[in-house]
């Protein structure tokens, strides 16, 4: 088990490294760029909001650059191993393809965390240069936001396993983004419907995972912003993701 | 591991159903999209806030619109006496020219007023702060009450436990029966309320000074000057705070 562990470990590591060198500085300096240039707009225009919006637009911000930069190395990730034939001296060696999904799956979760934890820092210090505090949500916000980079993400990998280019699995996976967020929209309208319209509509929801449960960036005023019952959900969408890639991959000839 | 069995994907497929049968109990606390009402100019706006999950950046900007709408002067308040040029002098009935120094700031008509604050609240509804200040500025400055209060309701169908809208629900009460010291004292809470509109306090300030409060008036005015950003009432706040420094009554 151990053994199993520690290559899925060294996938993870090296697929995060990868990552670390390629365009993460990049993404840091365009968010921290465009988190100052909004903070100098908002201290204008939202005058005693200031801080609402400071805290509102940072978070969307970080989400936005977090998910824009795991999708698209999710989307690309398997496909250019595949091209550069990397995988295959990968497979040549004892990796079980269930290790190497994991770890790959892993190292790009890894890499939205620190995102996450450093874009997090940049943003609050600038709240704090502005005079402004901590916001009482931030904590779960970030939380909310990794469970849903959790779910797309694997999503995303599923998608890479069958789709033919990297730009048609970034748009699924960032059209089954938006799906999720109008989940509960969508449920509505189903329950208003009726018959055997909402009915089918009633089913169809199911086949979107509602990431609206993990929007506590949004529901930050509402009580409860994040219970612990939506750890099931997000657990059992990526593991579904998972499996289905690995199905994917396991009939693939390497 | 070569699979060519269905084991994984009926494995995929019963993980898939158990989240969302997981998630299936969960109502979004936002109202239902049927409740939106977006103007014309804004509808694709409110597309990108439930695609991006993204309701409280964008009530952030409804708001902002707001601020910016309300900002245009409707009135024109002028006056040629310098530190006086953005607002207008009252005249009593044996012909004294009085000055309240921005009193009548904020009056007109603003018919989208209602319709925009009340978006402000269609796209998330725990924006008390939006809430307080399209009910505050309604009721007070533009003398709605009516749509202040449909205002204040619809805000307390979202969140029916906030006592800061029931505040604000007695005050205009109180000022419908013409009784500024007791809309004083009713919106005396709020005052120290972090999201408290410094419109809330301008007018707090400017009642207890009608009703000789004097202390009182200085408190908030100095408040204002400590916690607010907005340049209009960080202005007239310093100057009231002179006005009551030199004694009651002196003429600016």
């Amino acid at each position: 088990m151990r053994k199993y562990a520690a290559l899925v470990w060294s996938v993870a590591l090296n697929s995060f490294l990868e990552g670390a060198r390629s365009r993460f500085f990049t993404m840091f300096a365009v968010f921290a760029f465009t988190a100052v240039y909004a903070s100098v707009l908002a201290g204008v225009m939202a005058v005693d909001q200031e801080e609402r919006l400071l805290g509102d637009f940072g978070l969307l911000l970080t989400e936005l650059t977090t998910l824009a930069y795991l999708l698209f190395n999710a989307s690309s990730s398997l496909l250019r191993e595949a091209e550069t034939k990397t995988i295959y001296l990968v497979f040549s060696r004892p990796v079980p393809r269930w290790a190497y999904l994991a770890g790959k799956l892993a190292g790009a979760l890894l890499t939205g965390a620190m995102m996450l934890l450093l874009m997090g820092a940049i943003h609050l210090s600038l709240l704090y240069f502005r005079g402004f505090g901590l916001p009482p949500f931030y904590g779960w916000a970030l939380a909310g936001i990794f469970l849903k980079l959790c779910v797309i993400v694997s999503f995303a990998f599923f998608v890479s396993l069958f789709s033919t280019s990297a730009v048609s699995t970034l748009v699924i996976s960032a059209i089954m983004w938006t799906l999720g967020h109008f989940a509960a929209e969508a449920r509505f309208l189903a329950e208003e419907a009726a018959g055997f319209k909402g009915l089918l509509l009633g089913l169809l929801i199911n086949l979107v995972p509602n990431l609206q449960l993990f929007n506590a960036r949004d529901a930050a005023g509402a009580a409860g912003a994040l219970p612990a019952s939506v750890l099931l959900p997000a657990a059992a969408w990526t593991l579904a993701c998972y499996l289905a890639g690995l199905w994917l991959l396991s009939r693939k000839e390497f | 591991m070569r699979s060519r069995g269905y084991g994984l994907p009926a494995a995929a497929l019963l993980c898939w159903a158990a989240g969302a049968w997981a998630g299936a109990s969960y109502r979004a606390p936002f109202p239902p999209p049927s409740e939106m009402r977006a103007p014309l100019d804004g509808a694709g706006g409110d597309m990108l806030a439930l695609a991006l999950g993204a309701r409280r950046a964008f009530a952030d900007l409804w708001f902002v619109r707001l601020l910016q709408y309300y900002g245009r002067r409707e009135v024109s308040e002028v006056s040629d006496q310098p530190g006086h040029e953005t607002h207008r002098h009252r005249v009593d009935e044996h012909g004294h020219v009085h000055c309240d120094h921005g009193a009548n700031y904020g009056k007109g008509d603003y018919p989208r007023f209602l319709p925009m604050a009340r978006h402000v609240l269609e796209v998330d509804p725990s924006f008390t702060a939006a809430c307080l200040y399209g009910a505050g500025s309604l009721a007070f400055n533009m003398e709605r009450p009516a749509e202040a209060e449909e205002l204040l309701n619809y805000g307390l169908k979202y969140s029916p436990k906030e006592w800061k809208y029931l505040t604000v629900l007695a005050a205009i009460g109180y000022s419908k029966a013409q009784d500024p010291a007791a809309v004083a004292e009713a919106i005396k809470p709020l005052l120290r309320e972090p999201d408290c509109p410094v419109m809330l306090k301008q007018l707090a300030a400017f009642l207890n000074k009608r009703a000789g409060n004097y202390a009182a008036a200085a408190a908030i005015y100095a408040d204002i000057l400590a916690t607010s950003r907005d340049e209009f009432y960080l202005r007239n706040a310093e100057r009231e705070l002179r006005k009551l420094a030199r004694g009651p009554g002196a003429r600016p």
